[in-house]
């Protein structure tokens, strides 16, 4: 069936969307925290698996599992200067609480980002590093119409459809074999699909790596996100804002110089969401390549 | 080189890609009321005849009950019941007031609309009468009345002992509700869909009223009483949607 088909039972429904719930920063793999090398050009791939629900239950709730593939690609032309290209693949199943559903495969929105080195403490193997990141989420994501010819809300969407600027800094200290990186991003969405504004949203990423071994690392951190409400056509949506608090591990191996692969889980340890809004665990595997 | 190329040749596939959406329904429940056909003259089981000339009834709200909302039920049929017009639909009720006239539906069904109930076991039905309000469906200029009033007869009733006639008039503007059981429980643990016919037998709202004798009070009450027993939740397999 195609997406004609949908009508309005779905556009009835009274719970609505989280723009922008993700864990986690989907560029960090890819660009690394570590200091640029100039001329470096990366590949990844990666898989992540989410899932949260919204609307109360036997009411209005729609619960959401997504799965998307991840296609990045990053370039140093400095050793203070990385950019990024993110390419998702999104697979979204959205259940009513009547157990209906809808299976949507869909390209998202395309991810872009400068990382600049804007401290260091020396030039040969920093111990201490400090980034600006800047970058921009372009509206790259088909849209999705009901039967009536309007789009369908954020939660039958594969992106958010709009314009959204990112800012945000990053420290990185390395203390052989113990590493530190602290990140702070803000994402600011402007109004896209259905007239919908996805919350402006702030993420801080707290993320320890202990490297015993040249060829495998484990990873421990937090994930913390405050986002402000979310509106549709100029209303507030109640199930948008709060903030939630994930703990991460993680593991990383080289099992070349030029392959990474790494695999991360998120369990929310701490949910303040508004709403009625519960994410659930999150899952990271992927593949990093270094030509 | 080759995990690059293919990395970025991905990546632009990624952005030609045609979407997809595939949808599957859930559990569905049809609902109609299915009113009787009316005859010229009813025969009411106290001997008189009764001809009507209008017959209306509005349903503000119907809902699924859960089985295991057995106490919840009860409270709420001691409790005085309220009426809210144009409550919003949630997956186990519609809120939509509709007017039936019982003289032009001639045993038709007419559609309420669609439940979408979460999966568990519901054993009845609960159907609120109530006036109906300004937008409501089958409100027509010529049964503006409905506004006023839950349910309205008029006609004539004959005394087939003494060959009197005298006019029928009832207008029931109180809020009432109906909780009729199923046949058999609804179990739903997958999608599905299941047909459930509200019957509304109104040749039987005359029956064990002495028109002679009672006073209109005891009459209008008598026939609250009637209306309420005379609806019947008959389910259907849903093979078809109605």
């Amino acid at each position: 069936m195609i997406a004609a088909l949908v009508g309005p039972f779905w556009v009835a429904s009274g719970a609505s969307a989280c723009g922008t719930c993700s864990v986690g920063d989907p560029t960090l793999t890819v660009i690394g925290f570590e200091q640029p090398k100039a001329h470096r050009v990366r590949t990844s791939a990666a898989l992540r698996h989410r899932n949260d629900s919204i609307g109360e239950t036997n009411l209005d709730r729609l619960t959401l599992s997504e799965q998307r593939m991840e296609l990045a690609g990053a370039y140093s032309p400095t050793d203070r200067l990385s950019f990024s290209l993110m390419m998702p693949l999104v697979h979204r199943l959205i259940t009513e609480v009547n157990l209906a559903e809808a299976n949507v495969w869909a390209p998202g929105d395309l991810d872009f980002r400068v990382r600049g080195v804007v401290w260091r403490d020396r030039k040969f193997a920093p111990r201490h590093l400090v980034s600006l990141i800047t970058g921009l989420e372009f509206p790259t994501s088909t849209i999705e119409y009901g039967e009536d010819g309007l789009p369908l809300p954020l939660e039958f969407q594969a992106g958010t459809g709009s314009w959204d600027p990112i800012a945000g800094s990053s420290y990185t200290m390395f203390m052989d074999p113990w590493s530190l990186y602290v990140s702070s991003i803000a994402i600011f969405p402007t109004t896209g699909i259905a007239d919908t504004r996805a919350s402006t949203s702030f993420r801080q990423t707290v993320l320890g790596q202990y490297q015993p071994w040249s060829f495998l690392a484990f990873q421990v951190g937090v994930e913390f996100r405050i986002d402000g409400p979310g509106y549709i056509s100029g209303i507030r949506d109640p199930n948008t804002g709060g903030h939630i608090t994930y703990g991460t591990l993680g593991i990383v191996g080289l099992p070349h110089e030029k392959v990474m692969l790494h695999v991360t889980a998120a369990l929310p340890m701490v949910q303040r969401l508004d709403g009625t809004h519960r994410e659930g665990f999150s899952f990271t595997a992927g593949l990093v390549y270094e030509i | 080189m080759r995990f690059s190329l293919l990395v970025v040749l991905a990546s632009l596939a990624l952005g030609t890609l045609p979407h997809c959406m595939r949808i599957t329904d859930g559990i569905e429940v049809d609902v109609a009321y299915q009113p009787e056909a009316t005859p010229a003259q009813i025969r009411t089981d106290m001997g008189y005849r009764v001809a009507l000339d209008r017959a209306l009834i509005v349903v503000g709200r119907v809902e699924l009950i859960r089985c295991d909302d057995l106490l919840t039920g009860l409270w709420e049929l001691v409790a005085p019941a309220s009426a809210k017009a144009h409550v919003l639909d949630t997956p186990t009720s519609l809120g939509v007031p509709l007017v039936i006239d019982l003289m032009e539906s001639a045993g038709t069904p007419e559609y309420a609309g669609t439940l979408k109930p979460p999966p568990g076991r519901y054993c009845g039905m609960r159907v609120l009468g109530m006036p109906a309000d300004s937008d409501a469906a089958g409100l027509t200029g010529e049964n503006l009345e409905m506004m006023q009033w839950s349910v309205m007869v008029t006609g004539r009733v004959f005394d087939t002992m003494s060959g009197e006639e005298v006019p029928l008039e009832a207008r029931i503007w109180e809020v009432f509700d109906c909780e009729m059981r199923f046949e058999r429980p609804l179990v739903f643990d997958r999608p599905d869909l299941e047909r459930v016919s509200i019957r509304i037998d109104h040749p039987k709202w005359f029956d064990g009223i002495d028109f002679a004798l009672q006073s209109s009070d005891a009459v209008q009450q008598q026939l609250t009483e009637n209306i309420r027993s005379s609806l019947e939740a008959v389910l259907s397999d849903g093979d078809n949607r109605l």
